[in-house]
């Protein structure tokens, strides 16, 4: 069957936000690709690497962003096309390459697109980069639809390639990961060819060598850039004005707010009052555009997600045409009609707009609220756990053990991955994890935290990480740690994946983002060319990896390493596979019995452990329970019994 | 949904007990569940259990339970003393083999009566505490008498004996005997005051309880750091003494005998040592220690004094004696004066400690001041209150 990814042109296609990009990518004939995974923005490569050969495409998962962008940049600076795919932590990662490129300026088209996550579904932090994009001056663009979000990511790159800069495409959550109906364009029959050439004067953008020196003239250029984005905004399609003649109020939005806005017009019913202006070019803003918008109405409403960047711009823009529109009455975040904070939805929209029309929102259907309230409270509450099989569990249960054997209330820094809910959802890691913010930041913090003791803390200290986040960032940290003698204990929680994005290779996996063999590059000889101690051991072996935990914890003066290699339960390797069948022996479980007190389901909590409230009896859910067979060696009384399954 | 974060037995063993150095390291919270552990010897809690009945906290020697009632469950109420407990019989005892009288310490009298026991079936099995390595111990089960042999010997380190118990007894297991100190017998007490169902048939297994004489333990890492001061190879220690009246540690090693001051060695107690009013092991079957009273320590080196408790305990005493495997001395009257001087000492020391450490004499943390044996040595003015 033929990837839909490849679908012909003018055929309607059911794509998810993500894909959208990617065919747009595909449609302006982008040659190279790069990125670091992070939700929600993996699949626009995921789905670019499944038809690599056929597009004629180098796609690549990078160590960190930082590295991402400059890989594309090459492609761009030798004239191919190339996008660069992260999500919005990534692009703090990257901008200090990307104030240099900016001010470098690119030749073949390059679009650096970041996915949002307003809210945090999938994320630390709900970050904004848009405010990059007016730091480091460059173009931003924002799909409000999954048609456009094809179409202008290809038109990103014709605008790249116009101006000689980066253009940043940001998408949302609900676009990257909504679906709707797109269009398709044509794909080129051409593929480019990849030609550096830097033999001319450092002023020639197109043959010089790519500097960002002089830095006031560049800077300059840079500016002017920016003016002509500005002016080709004005008449682009993708900027546009919907509703009435003479609105009462006026809406420009952006991106995803688009859509609720939209849909808020209409449970309103204020298709004849309301209007709104869609803004897919939110900088720079385009003052003319802006002008004749903004003379429609006085009553003015922004609505977008987290930081009022659109708002400061179009307030700032509409001090400078005063004399042409008049006095304004603006509502957004600033006067608190929005939050400044998490997502919006079609409902958070309604009833600020509501609000100002003095309109209320049709009722829901009678008895609809009533039945909501019945059904709700028999919702079982969820939180957010470790699945079954998951080798993070059972390393924080080894460290819980190594910590409380120590007796000294160690410190455990917590890094980014999905071993980062054992510090949002601190039972799951046994209380063990007390910090956690960028990657790699736990083994810096572990390193800052070791040379405290001369102030009077004394303790011992350790990290975490995932395989991938250490070759993403973790690697300068840990030199840091040897280097100035932190005493820490830094454990690699490795489970052969970038599991939480969806199994990406890393550096440490030997395959390519196209599935072609690459050499891995060996976590424990880094750690030991760097002159650390370094021990590997089974999470799943509770007694060798806690004694070798507890005996690291207990020497002092250096830095040690321990990798806790088992590999995610969800890995392709061992998805569906069962290595022990697991029972219960109801005649040994003591329950909730002095001598037990449910340790499997009370503290261990795997989910595939559950409780008999009738027979008072620990049960195995035979569909989730992934055979690891560690509940074995947890139950005090070995009443959970395990046979080899013969594969 | 979630773990209870509700206060239970082991929140208040870990509040009134483990937080308040109180914990002697005895090992009966451990081997119970998978909650508590001994490591280093120090008692851990490796995760939270919310139980509110916890044998953990019925069990242990350092919360309140009702000693009086426990004594008189226990003993006949003619022999009870106020000082070492219940007495039915006072001798200096010595094994009659002079083999064994040098493997173990002073007169033998401890492996000689556990080997007897094993050997006329009064017991199937012997806990003791072996040293495993260095100098932290764990307690072993035992069922012949040449491995009995090989454990014997004072160890000065605490030895988590009732964890023993508590993991190896099993129903097939059969009678067991316990070579314990004070806190440890106590816990074997209690066990016997307040079994749950399920666990009578476990405790019933008890048949035997020798207690050793005990007027501290030392905290292994303290001492171990205090060896390497002293250049003293801890794997090199074949035994361990104190002589009377020289006011030193005697440490036997490979290489002779090294003496540190007990000055030197008293940093090293367990800081729960401190607060314990038994220094004979009240709650055994018989109790032994070194005949160290009345009269010159060469000649009464070899010797142990042995008080006889329980009916039990008399019998496998006379047995013992009719088998011609322990010789009996009639203890001078002076040595039993001394020894209950030094007894009360310990208890009037302990008490006034207690106080210090709560504040008031009203509050003796696991003592209860309605038991008279308390009331006594509490130092105070104070009429008995009406048990409630």
């Amino acid at each position: 069957m033929m990837n839909k990814l490849l679908s012909p042109a003018k055929t309607e296609v059911l794509f998810m936000g993500n894909e959208a990009i990617a065919r747009g990518a595909l449609e302006a004939g982008v040659s190279v690709i790069s990125g670091y995974p992070g939700t929600p923005s993996s699949e626009v490569i995921e789905r670019l690497s499944e038809v690599a050969r056929e597009r004629n495409l180098y796609v690549e998962w990078s160590t960190n962003e930082k590295v991402a962008l400059e890989v594309a940049a090459a492609a761009s600076f030798s004239g191919l096309r190339s996008m660069c795919v992260m999500k919005q932590n990534g692009v703090n990662v990257a901008s200090d390459f990307l104030l240099h490129v900016a001010s470098s300026g690119t030749r073949g088209g390059i679009v650096l697109v970041e996915c949002e996550d307003p809210g945090a579904l999938s994320s630390v932090n709900e970050g904004e980069s848009r405010y990059f994009a007016r730091m480091l001056e460059v173009p931003l663009l924002e799909p409000a639809n999954f048609q456009e979000a094809k179409d202008l990511t290809k038109w990103a790159f014709e605008l790249s390639e116009k101006i000689r800069n980066v253009v940043i495409l940001r998408s949302v959550t609900r676009m990257s990961h909504a679906s709707g109906n797109v269009i398709c364009g044509k794909l080129p029959q051409k593929f480019r060819t990849a030609r550096f050439i830097s033999d001319g004067s450092v002023m020639d953008p197109l043959r010089g060598p790519v500097v960002s020196t002089p830095v006031v003239i560049k800077h300059d250029l840079q500016q002017k850039k920016l003016e002509t984005a500005a002016e080709l905004f004005e008449k682009s399609p993708f900027n546009g004005y919907y509703g009435p003649k003479r609105p009462e109020l006026l809406i420009i939005t952006s991106s995803a707010c688009f859509l609720y806005s939209r849909e808020a017009i209409e449970m309103l019913g204020l298709q004849k009052r309301v209007g709104i202006l869609k803004l897919s070019c939110t900088w720079p803003l385009s003052v003319k555009l802006l002008k004749k918008n903004l003379r429609l109405t006085d009553k003015i409403m922004i609505v977008e997600e987290v930081l009022p960047f659109l708002e400061e711009n179009v307030k700032v823009a509409a001090i400078g045409m005063l004399k042409d529109i008049g006095i304004k009455t603006f509502y957004g975040k600033m006067d608190k009609t929005f939050p400044s904070v998490g997502e919006l939805n079609p409902e958070i929209v309604v009833t600020a707009l509501g609000k100002i029309m003095k309109v209320k929102p049709k009722s829901l259907p009678a008895g609809y609220s009533r039945e909501i309230k019945k059904i709700a409270p028999k919702i079982p509450p969820r939180e957010q756990t470790f699945c079954p099989g998951c080798p993070h569990r059972v390393s924080f249960w080894n460290i819980n053990t190594a910590l409380k054997l120590d007796g000294r209330e160690g410190i455990v820094c917590g890094d980014i991955g999905c071993y980062a809910m054992a510090s949002l959802w601190p039972a799951i890691g046994f209380h063990t994890v007390r910090t956690l913010h960028s990657m790699g930041s736990g083994t810096g913090l572990a390193s800052g935290f070791a040379k405290l003791s001369v102030f009077g803390l004394d303790k011992p200290v350790m990290a975490v990480c995932g395989d991938s986040t250490f070759y993403h960032a973790v690697i300068p940290a840990l030199i840091n740690a040897h280097h100035n003698q932190a005493d820490i204990t830094f454990i690699v929680l490795d489970n052969a994946g970038t599991a939480m994005t969806g199994f990406q290779p890393h550096p440490g996996i030997n395959e390519s983002a196209v599935g072609e063999p690459l050499p891995s590059v060996e976590i424990a000889e880094i750690c030991k060319a760097i002159g650390a101690k370094v021990a590997v051991t089974d999470p799943f072996d509770l007694e060798t990896t806690s004694k070798i935990l507890t005996s690291f914890m207990a020497e002092s003066g250096s830095l040690k390493v321990l990798i806790m290699k088992q590999a995610c339960a969800l890995s392709p390797e061992k998805k569906g596979k069962k290595q022990y069948q697991m029972k219960i022996n109801e005649e040994l479980c003591l329950g909730d019995n002095c001598g037990c007190n449910r340790l499997c389901t009370r503290i261990f909590r795997c989910p595939a452990l559950t409780w008999d409230r009738i027979k008072k009896k620990a049960v195995i859910d035979e569909v989730i329970c992934a055979g690891c067979g560690v509940c074995y060696s947890i139950c005090p009384q070995k009443a959970i019994t395990r046979t080899e399954v013969t594969q | 949904m979630g773990s209870k974060t509700k206060a239970g037995s082991q929140e208040f063993l870990k509040k009134h007990v483990l937080d308040k150095g109180l914990c002697t390291g005895c090992g009966a919270c451990v081997n119970l569940c998978p909650y508590q552990v001994i490591y280093n010897d120090r008692t851990v809690q490796l995760h939270k259990c919310d139980l509110d009945d916890g044998k953990c906290y019925s069990f242990c020697p350092r919360t309140p339970a009702d000693l009086a009632a426990l004594r008189k469950i226990l003993f006949e109420s003619g022999d009870l003393t106020p000082e070492i407990g219940a007495v039915k019989g006072y001798y200096f005892a010595q094994a009659v083999d002079p083999a064994l009288r040098i493997t173990a310490q002073h007169g033998a009298t401890v492996t000689a009566l556990m080997e007897l026991a094993l050997a006329e079936g009064l017991i199937d099995a012997a806990i003791v505490s072996s040293r495993s390595r260095e100098l932290l111990q764990s307690g072993v089960i035992l069922n012949d008498k040449d491995a009995i042999r090989k454990n014997a010997g004072s160890k000065f380190t605490v030895s988590p004996t009732v964890a023993a118990f508590n993991q190896m007894v099993t129903h097939e297991g059969g009678k067991v005997g316990v070579v314990a100190t004070p806190c440890q017998a106590l816990a074997l007490a209690k066990m016997k005051l307040k079994s749950l169902p399920e666990d009578n048939a476990k405790i019933n297994q008890l048949n035997l309880v020798i207690g050793l004489y005990c007027g501290w333990t030392l905290s292994a890492e303290k001492y171990t750091k205090l060896l390497r001061e002293k250049n003293i190879v801890a794997e090199s220690i074949k035994g361990m003494d104190i002589p009377a009246g020289k006011n030193v540690l005697e440490i036997f090693t490979n290489d002779g005998v090294r003496t540190i001051s007990l000055e030197e060695v008293q940093h090293c107690i367990r800081d729960s040592c401190n607060y314990c009013i038994d220094s004979t092991a009240e709650y055994a079957d018989v109790s032994v220690g070194s005949a160290r009273f009345a009269g010159e320590w060469e000649d009464v080196r070899n010797w142990n004094q042995l008080i006889v408790r329980t009916a039990r305990g008399k019998e496998l005493v006379d047995l013992a004696i009719q088998k011609g495997i322990l010789e009996l001395r009639e203890a001078p009257l002076e040595s039993l004066n001394e020894l209950k001087a030094a007894a009360a000492g310990k208890k009037k020391k302990a008490l006034k400690n207690i106080v210090q450490k709560s504040g008031s004499t009203k509050n003796l943390l696991y003592l209860d001041d309605r038991d008279p044996v308390v009331l006594k040595y509490l130092g105070v003015e104070k009429k008995i209150r009406k048990r409630r």
